[in-house]
């Protein structure tokens, strides 16, 4: 029987879409499917370029509806504005209870989290893929950064990365666009920190905001609005709408379906070959089963996992993609709720003009360059930003009306990413009888952070604090919360991938040990989640895993 | 069907786990429920309560020489978010802190506060800041803040009395303040 498709991609976000976009390319027609309402670019960006004033509630969340609708959403950025993109968690549940605390930060769209992610877009080092080899810690990554860097090269010409070159070993350049500029405080801020804490840099991000037109692409640079989690008609920030679907669509090879879930994948022991996908409409809850020659599994790494694992053996409950054991495990997500702040001195004849999205940078310093004896592995950056806030005078009436004309005084505010080690038993797997309304067993979590993430957080704060005090900020003050698993929206693991099939889920080219024709592109896949941002990383290892699979296919190897 | 109703909430509990019963059986549907827009779904306010509100709103962000809080529509935005955006708790401490400053006035002065001359409300207003009415400053910064957040997501505090740029187009870290006196909405 012919397949009326060559491939299907499961999820159409960040690795989706690249998925979607080479495949097509590379001659095959391919399904992309996203469990999440249609979302046309432009068209169906609601509240872009919208006042408060002209937004369901003035832009802020009902609170009836966050407790019933949007319980987990409310730890992410939702808005009545961006509501669309994300996950109903009342619809879409998780098994969500004591002991299993997670904050799985889902999107409810097509286009995934690519509209709404804070597109802060890092290349990963050398060290972070020989970490886990020199340490003994988790799995040896099977591939390295040389693997990586002309498939960072590919995607960042496409896509449009600005940044500033630092020629920093822990954080390798970019193929940038121009930088966004520092404001006039935050270059007061980098001109004292590097000064009086030598070796450390504080830098322009690094974002995939666009600041030259891509006229082949029809996108316009970057005009400053920073209200991009609303989707941008501009198309400036990266997104699977503004970028690789219009790419995709150009070959008249896509079909893409929305409001289309995938509850696991059928499969053939005896050819070891994944056979189809099987959909349910979520409108009408059909379910169906789509007979493909290629699968590329880019639901998100967690939703991916899941996927995996209701692939299961008839009557053993053990999947068919976990001979080695590991599936599910090793999960992990960046350390987040540490903040630092300050005021900084002075320039209070300036302000901004224009809202310039992300900020600045501060790259990791912690266990670079042979430094030792800190009491924790690995290390952490700083995102941070200066601003002015309008002035809060007290009282009432008009003085304090006048009084709200001005800003207070220069802030600097910054919070750390660290890295998070792979665990065994940190965990998710599905629960043994509760299902959601497609009949998927649904997730549970176990996964909690251990002595080196709490070290770390502990580091950052006290290093974070120092620096600032040193630089000649004021009024340097710090917090450390709650970092409940999931909250920094990088998790990351669940099928990492390695050289060895009995120790690992999927191997170099992120393709399943357990099948030649299935590959996994987006976070599952992670051995080691490094401390910078990792959505750069998902579309390199997709790109990369495409061509790949495109070529073995020609060989009639897949 | 009562009992369908039931056995859904039931089944969505064990799905949750107990803890999240409460607000689901708010809101068991297969539909997304859509944000309230339009009139309050219930007055918040008796016509006296409200007439204070919008007095004191007034008060708190007055016209000069630009609009106030009452043609910003500050009032109306207060009672719409207390009916159906807020949760039922954020109420009290409004309600009851317009009915002590509306106590005060006839005890004070002899009037309706809403009648109130301004220096007389100004007066009151300043008893509840300074937490000399039982519950005062907690009325105060409450409703201080709901006036604020209501003005400054207006069409009027947005657009005049705030600078506001639908698409600045560029950006400049070290522009001068004196070429706008203002402050740039977000």
């Amino acid at each position: 029987m012919a397949d009326k498709f060559d491939a299907i991609v499961i999820g159409s976000g960040v690795s989706g879409g690249w998925a979607a976009k080479e495949l097509t390319e590379k001659g095959l027609k391919v399904l992309m499917l996203d469990r999440g309402v249609m979302v046309e670019h432009g068209e169906n960006y609601d509240y872009d370029g919208k006042p408060a004033y002209e937004i369901p509630a003035r832009d802020m969340m009902p609170k009836a509806l966050v407790e019933s609708d949007y319980f987990i959403a409310k730890h992410g950025y939702i808005s009545p504005s961006n509501q669309k993109f994300y996950n109903n968690d009342r619809l879409n549940p998780y098994a969500y209870g004591e002991g299993e605390k997670f904050y799985w930060i889902r999107p409810g769209a097509v286009g995934g989290k690519s509209l709404i992610w804070g597109r802060w877009s890092f290349r990963w080092s050398p060290e972070d893929f020989e970490a886990n080899k020199r340490e003994n810690v988790g799995i040896d990554w099977p591939i390295r950064y040389d693997d990586l860097a002309p498939w960072y090269d590919y995607v960042e010409k496409y896509i449009g990365v600005s940044g500033s070159r630092e020629n920093l070993p822990q954080l390798p350049d970019s193929a940038f666009q121009p930088p966004m500029q520092m404001n006039i405080a935050e270059k007061w801020v980098k001109e004292r920190l590097e000064a009086t804490s030598p070796g450390r840099k504080l830098i322009n991000t690094r974002l995939s905001n666009i600041t030259e037109d891509k006229e082949d692409q029809g996108r316009t640079k970057c005009q400053f609005r920073n209200q991009c989690g609303r989707g941008c008609s501009f198309g400036a920030y990266f997104s699977t709408q503004a970028v690789t679907l219009p790419a995709a669509r150009a070959t008249g090879r896509l079909t893409l379906r929305s409001d289309a879930l995938v509850s696991n994948l059928e499969y053939d022991p005896k050819t070891k070959r994944v056979t189809g996908v099987r959909v349910v409409d979520a409108k009408t809850k059909q379910a169906e089963v789509i007979p493909a020659r290629l699968v590329f599994l880019c639901a998100s790494a967690l939703a991916s996992t899941q996927i995996l694992m209701n692939s299961r053996i008839p009557g053993s409950g053990k999947s068919h993609f976990d001979t080695s054991g590991t599936l599910g495990r090793y999960v992990m997500d960046h350390i987040f709720r540490v903040g630092i702040s300050g005021d900084i001195p002075g320039m209070t004849d300036y302000i901004e003009y224009g809202r310039r999205p992300g900020g600045v940078y501060i790259p990791r310093f912690r266990n670079v360059g042979g430094e030792e004896g800190i009491g924790f592995r690995r290390g952490y950056g700083y995102q941070g930003s200066a601003r002015r806030d309008p002035a809060q005078p007290v009282g009432f009436g008009a003085s304090m009306k006048q009084g709200m004309r001005g800003y207070g005084p220069w802030k600097f505010g910054m919070g750390a990413f660290g890295e998070c080690l792979p665990y065994e038993d940190n965990r998710v797997s599905l629960h043994p009888d509760k299902v959601d309304r497609f009949g998927v067993p649904l997730m549970r979590f176990d996964v909690t952070f251990r002595d080196n993430e709490i070290r770390m957080m502990d580091d950052a704060r006290t290093e974070g604090e120092a620096m600032l005090r040193k630089a000649g900020l004021t009024n340097v003050r710090s917090e450390r919360r709650e970092h409940v698993p999931g909250d920094a929206i990088h998790e990351m693991g669940g099928a990492r991938m390695g050289a060895d099939p009995r120790q690992s889920v999927l191997n170099k080219w992120s393709q399943a040990h357990d099948a030649a024709n299935l590959f996994v592109t987006d976070g599952a896949q992670m051995a080691s989640i490094s401390c910078v941002n990792p959505s750069l990383t998902f579309m390199a290892l997709t790109a990369r895993a495409a061509d790949y699979a495109v070529k073995q296919m020609k060989a009639g190897t897949i | 069907m009562i009992i369908d109703r039931r056995d859904a909430l039931a089944g969505m509990a064990a799905m949750f786990g107990a803890s999240l019963f409460a607000p689901i059986a708010r809101a068991a549907g297969a539909q997304v429920p859509p944000i309230s827009d339009g009139p309050p779904s219930a007055p918040v306010f008796t016509a006296q309560q409200r007439a204070l509100m919008t007095a004191l709103s007034e008060r708190v962000m007055p016209t000069t020489d630009t609009p106030g809080a009452i043609t910003a529509g500050v009032p109306a935005f207060i009672e719409k978010l207390l009916a159906d955006w807020a949760s039922p708790d954020d109420r009290k401490p409004i309600l009851a802190g317009l009915d002590t400053i509306e106590a005060r006035s006839q005890a004070d002065y002899k009037v309706a506060a809403d009648k109130a001359t301004p220096a007389q409300q100004d007066a009151l207003l300043t008893l509840a800041m300074e937490d000399k009415l039982p519950g005062g400053k907690d009325f105060f910064d409450k409703f201080r803040q709901l006036v604020l957040t209501g003005y400054f997501t207006s069409e009027v505090g947005i657009t005049q009395e705030r600078e506001y740029l639908p698409v600045p187009g560029r950006y400049d870290g070290a522009y001068l303040y004196s070429e706008v006196n203002k402050v740039f909405s977000s």
